[in-house]
């Protein structure tokens, strides 16, 4: 059953009357993982924050499970089923781990985290710690644990692996495999294109803003280095 | 002996006053970034609920439910129809608030004219304390506002309100991304700081003369406390009241009421100078 998630239609955005990102379509499946790759500064980052609703859109549709959300405020795309795990500012440095992963529940026991701490036990040894004391690749470990557990059914991730150690890539690229076998969602953007290749099934190249590629085939690895390094 | 716990107790009783009156300044600059120039206003309003509720007969303690209703309406009425354009403005807020403050003081001044009230005393007498007899209100309030500090600092520490607060103050957009509505938790806010500013004008309204223009004394010492204790901190505001207040205290007694807020002014003049972020700062 082939549902659509996500429907991103001639989308346009950017920070005010600079358009940095320009008639952009994609779809996300359930059970599907729909990936972004291309240079820095391409407008990746823009296109997820137009997504996840921290920018308004230009023109163009976003619909998410049948439904424009175009004029939802990012708090409420949170309670339809959708989660963001931004680029930049990714946890909250100030709070501990363990409230940077219970603060937006009503009950702040850890039972929805026990799976995933199998996988990164680092983050529950350090849960009463401040998250800004962590290192960059732990903060990502963070902010992707905390987005992969909330119940959603699109799960938006902006260069989850970015300083993150290979052997932890891997694992993420196994539980998102697993979630995606549960009909979740995913829209990734990242620039490893082997931890891109465990995961994708549709990729998006992008280079100033626009689409220049998109292929569905699994090994595109090749086809996409030729192209970046033109 | 007896002078030195007289004045002793004066400092604590002037730092904890304006402690409390400086606390909601702080709180909405320090979190939302909101330099409310009307700060002092919700002090005037909670000062003129106390003369209302006198006025109509009642006890002094109706006073403070009626001065936290009006100041929730102003408040959010405020936010809604100014402030919440404003934030991450804060040049912007600095004139439009300014501007609200005027309307309240004028509509206020339409109601009640530009007369003194007189407020009731509430609790007239001494109490004995370390051979000195000390008067009764004074020290009634200090224990209140202790507690109200204790209080509101549990609350923001503990509960998951003031933790949604302070992951909204760090991460305001990661904390849309996980289902905060900032919106409506910046309003909270708001409302909360000039709740505070109003029940402060409720508990020194026996003490102070009650007029429209009140308010802005107070908005000024609030600002010289935050700009020697630094903004962000509660012992910033702390350390702030007290240097302001003992100070003032100080020299005032030694001179008179003009040097005391002299010496006030030169001391926040030379914090801006030499000290910009203020004795405690929030990196």
């Amino acid at each position: 059953m082939d549902r659509t998630i996500l429907e991103v239609q001639n989308l346009s955005g950017g920070y005010g009357d600079l358009i940095i990102v320009r008639n952009i379509s994609l779809s996300v499946y359930n059970g599907n993982t729909v990936s972004i790759t291309g240079r820095n500064g391409v407008g990746k980052t823009t296109l997820m924050r137009l997504i996840s609703g921290s920018l308004p859109l230009t023109s163009g549709k976003v619909n998410f499970l049948g439904n424009s959300i175009a004029e939802v405020p990012e708090h409420k795309r949170f309670n339809l089923g959708m989660s963001y795990a931004p680029q930049e500012r990714i946890v909250f440095d100030n709070l501990s781990v363990k409230d940077n992963l219970t603060l937006h529940y009503l009950e702040t026991d850890l039972d929805r985290y026990s799976n995933l701490f199998e996988n990164f036990p680092r983050l529950r040894e350090r849960l009463g710690q401040r998250a800004g004391t962590l290192s960059g690749g732990e903060k990502k470990l963070l902010s992707f644990t905390r987005a992969i557990a909330e119940p959603s059914n699109l799960v938006l991730l902006d260069e989850p692996t970015e300083g993150v150690q290979s052997d932890n890539i891997e694992l993420m690229a196994q539980v998102i495999c697993s979630q995606k076998s549960q009909g979740r969602g995913f829209l990734v953007v990242d620039q490893n294109l082997t931890f891109l290749e465990s995961i994708t099934d549709t990729i998006h190249l992008l280079d100033h803003g626009e689409q220049v590629y998109k292929t569905d085939n699994k090994r595109f690895r090749g086809e996409i280095e030729t192209r970046i390094s033109i | 002996m007896e002078v030195f716990v007289t004045f002793l107790l004066n400092l604590i009783y002037i730092s904890a006053t304006l402690a409390l009156i400086a606390l909601g300044l702080a709180m909405v600059f320090g979190l939302l970034g909101v330099m409310n120039m009307a700060h002092g206003e919700f002090v005037m309003l909670g000062a003129y609920s106390v003369y209302v509720v006198q006025l109509a007969g009642q006890h002094f303690l109706w006073a403070i439910p009626v001065a936290i209703v009006i100041c929730v309406m102003v408040g959010w009425l405020m936010e809604w129809l100014v402030v919440r354009h404003l934030y991450s403005r804060p040049f912007d807020t600095l004139l439009a608030t300014w501007g609200v403050a005027i309307l309240i003081r004028k509509g206020v001044e339409v109601i009640f004219t530009r007369d003194y009230k007189s407020v009731n005393q509430v609790m007239p007498g001494t109490i004995d304390l370390l051979g000195v007899s000390y008067p009764a209100y004074r020290l009634l309030l200090v224990a209140l506002i202790i507690v109200l500090f204790v209080a509101l600092f549990t609350w923001y520490q503990k509960s998951k309100a003031g933790l949604k607060i302070r992951a909204m103050v760090q991460g305001p957009e990661l904390a849309a991304a996980v289902g905060i509505d900032t919106a409506r938790l910046s309003r909270l806010t708001f409302i909360i700081g000039v709740s505070t500013a109003g029940l402060a004008g409720v508990l020194l309204a026996p003490l102070v003369r009650v007029e429209p223009y009140i308010g802005l004394d107070y908005l000024m010492s609030s600002f010289f406390i935050l700009i020697v204790g630094g903004l962000g901190t509660l012992e910033g505001l702390l350390i702030g009241s007290t240097v302001i207040g003992g100070t003032d205290a100080i020299v005032s007694t030694v001179f008179d009421k003009t040097a005391g807020y002299m010496s006030v002014l030169l001391i926040s003049i030379l914090f801006l100078w030499l000290r910009p972020d203020g004795i405690f700062y929030r990196r």
